[in-house]
């Protein structure tokens, strides 16, 4: 679809839901200026986000873009270097006691003791969960058909991962966190893997957030985009409004500046005669030189993804960006 | 949380008491004979009878024939005994974390509702008392076995002194608590395994070496070198006699001196070279169980200063 002179309505124009004061508590994970290094190296640095209560979301980024360290620091093994994470308003690595029973978590290349037998499994899960639900881990392995008495390690890839996400939703979590949970699984296995996990999170509504390097997995059963990349968060929100916001312009060759003082320019090229750009809206546009195309989320990512390799540029927190908008609304 | 510590190491359990059942079964077979003897050839009557004073000349010729044919024994099981508590911190203690860390599982069992602090105090707790059970098994399987040997020999002097008493468990609590820390520390099995070896090592050799035989001054006994290389005193199996020699002219202890005219007598040269006199130092036989407690004090406390090292590695350093 291509149109000029797209006006975008105004309840459109804010991509990320800024936390509200007094509520708080409706946000599942949330973090301020949160960052890690080791030694001189920043594996996450200055990363501001909120992911509200309810929402499955994805943390897509390319390997080694902090990923893993961003999900260590919201379960608690890892302790900030700088910035603070939160998990239902309570720092993890301060306060385990109150926040593990509350969070699932699914390491990647989902670990198991692999000695054990599932149904060992099973008990270890009961033994250390208070919230443990022993019925709907067994009715999960039944209708998986992964028999009580296998050792984990001699399970397909496929099967140790539903035993590792049956033995973190057992758990009844709030947060469900998995790190690269597909990542090395066979296209059946994904199916069914997100498949168990989407019936339990219809099913009691929790918070779900899954990491990978590929949006293509996930798009289909996340509501929620984090990109992160080069150890920054890129972009966070809801998918359906990151979709609506961003739109690829595509017009003769020219300068770009008119553009940029009101939208944001997440990637451009040109050619000889033409000039295209993807960018994130921020208001109207009004320019009649410019078509306006709808871009997939897929090219979305990819484009904030290629951000990396350019000189790195400031990311703006939800903070910053919400102040922006007001700016804009104050324009008109 | 205890049921799961059971479990993820109940197969070391196994195979700890496997080589407890060994050496059980080393040690009954070689001394229900050896008791056997003690009693029939009257060396146990002997001795039960005997003053210090008439240990060797009384009970010479029986404890000879006693020693001949049963000392041959004493080097394998002090090797033994020595190597189990070792074993058991480099094969039980190193893996504890570091396996844990290598195989990644940590990310699944520090995910549970349970903190890792209380994790691993349960695990520590399991396996430290495991290893405490365990060098009390040892313990009393040796005093048993060697209980001929320490009527003949006492039991104050190396390597007796390492299985007669409270320092076999501390030990072995202390090389599991050391390997423990090192496994926390290095996060490979391996190198934790290499670490503890060497760790157990550099403390207890100096402890043994050094610090015991000071745990008390010795009692020195000196007397001049006409009455001859005897002391004048009856020294009893059960000391332990910590040093021996001559005292020089300038009234140092030495151990060796310096003949230089061949005509002359032993005592003559002596007399000559300005010796005056022969010393003796010992540790009396009723010191053994303040020494034995105060080493195991140590090592318990050096185990209490490597488990915390250990805690405070898991809570902040090792993800």
């Amino acid at each position: 679809m291509t149109t000029a002179l797209q006006a975008l309505p105004a309840s459109d124009r804010r991509i990320i839901e800024p936390p509200e004061k007094g509520q708080r508590m409706s946000n599942a994970l949330e973090t301020t200026k949160l960052g890690k290094s080791y030694g001189r190296t920043w594996a996450l640095q200055d990363c501001t986000l909120a992911l509200p209560a309810g929402r499955v979301a994805a943390l897509v980024g390319p390997n080694g873009a902090g990923k893993t360290t961003f999900l260590h620091l919201a379960t608690g093994l890892l302790q900030p270097t700088a910035g603070s994470v939160q998990v239902f308003g309570m720092t993890p690595h301060e306060r385990p006691k109150e926040v593990l029973p509350r969070l699932g978590f699914v390491a990647q290349d989902h670990p198991l003791y692999r000695g054990l037998s599932v149904a060992d499994l099973l008990t270890l899960g009961r033994k250390m969960n208070p919230r443990w639900d022993d019925a709907l881990a067994r009715a999960r392995m039944q209708k998986l058909g992964i028999p009580l008495g296998r050792r984990a390690g001699q399970l397909s890839g496929g099967q140790q991962a539903q035993v590792a996400l049956v033995l973190a939703l057992a758990k009844r979590p709030d947060l469900l966190l998995l790190d690269e949970p597909l990542a090395s699984l066979d296209p059946l296995a994904r199916r069914e893997f997100l498949r168990t996990l989407m019936d339990a999170a219809v099913e009691t509504g929790m918070t779900v957030l899954l990491s990978s390097h590929n949006i293509g997995d996930l798009e289909r059963v996340c509501d929620y985009l984090i990109i992160l990349s080069a150890a920054h968060v890129q972009l966070a929100g809801d998918i359906t409004e990151i979709v609506r916001a961003h739109k690829r312009l595509v017009g003769p060759r020219q300068d770009v500046s008119g553009v940029a003082s009101v939208h944001t320019i997440v990637e451009s090229s040109q050619t000889a005669r033409q000039t295209t750009l993807l960018v994130r809206t921020n208001g109207p546009l009004f320019d009649p030189s410019w078509a306006v195309e709808e871009v997939s989320l897929e090219d979305i990512v990819l484009a904030y993804l290629g951000q990396q390799t350019d000189a790195r540029r400031p990311v703006s927190s939800p903070a910053e960006r919400e102040h922006d908008v007001e700016e804009m609304e104050g324009v008109q | 949380m205890t049921w799961v510590a059971w479990r993820l190491h109940r197969a070391e359990g196994a195979v700890v008491l496997a080589v407890l059942a060994v050496l059980g079964a080393f040690l009954l077979l070689s001394g229900l004979p050896m008791a056997h003897s003690y009693q029939q050839s009257g060396l146990a009557a002997c001795l039960a009878h005997a003053t210090d004073s008439t240990v060797r000349g009384t009970c010479g010729q029986v404890g000879g024939a006693f020693q001949n044919q049963f000392g041959y024994l004493l080097p394998y099981a002090a090797f033994a005994l020595l190597a189990l508590p070792v074993l058991l911190g480099a094969l039980v203690g190193a893996p504890l974390v570091a396996r844990e860390l290598e195989q990644r599982t940590h990310l699944l069992v520090w995910m549970q509702s349970v903190t890792r602090v209380r994790w691993l105090s349960v695990t520590v707790g399991l396996v430290l008392g495991g290893g405490l059970l365990a060098g009390g098994v040892a313990l009393a399987l040796m005093r048993w076995w060697y209980s001929p040997f320490a009527q003949l020999l006492g039991t104050f002097r190396p390597p007796a002194y390492d299985f007669s008493g409270p320092v076999l468990p501390a030990s072995a609590v202390l090389a599991l608590a050391l390997g423990i820390a090192a496994g926390a520390l290095t996060r490979r099995t391996v190198l934790a395994i290499f670490l503890t070896l060497l760790l157990v090592l550099a403390i207890r050799m100096p402890v043994e070496l050094f610090l015991r035989p000071n745990f008390a001054p010795p009692v020195a006994v000196t007397w001049p070198i006409a009455r001859g290389d005897n002391p004048p005193v009856t020294v009893s199996t059960h000391v332990w006699e910590v040093d021996s020699g001559w005292i020089d002219g300038q009234g140092h202890q030495t151990h060796g001196f310096r003949c230089s005219s061949p005509s002359q007598t032993s005592l003559q040269c002596m007399q000559a070279d300005g010796y005056r006199s022969y010393y003796f130092t010992y540790q009396p036989a009723d010191r053994f169980w303040t020494f034995q407690w105060t080493e195991s004090g140590i090592y318990l406390g050096l185990s209490a200063l490597a488990v915390g090292l250990a805690f405070w590695l898991v809570r902040r350093r090792v993800t």
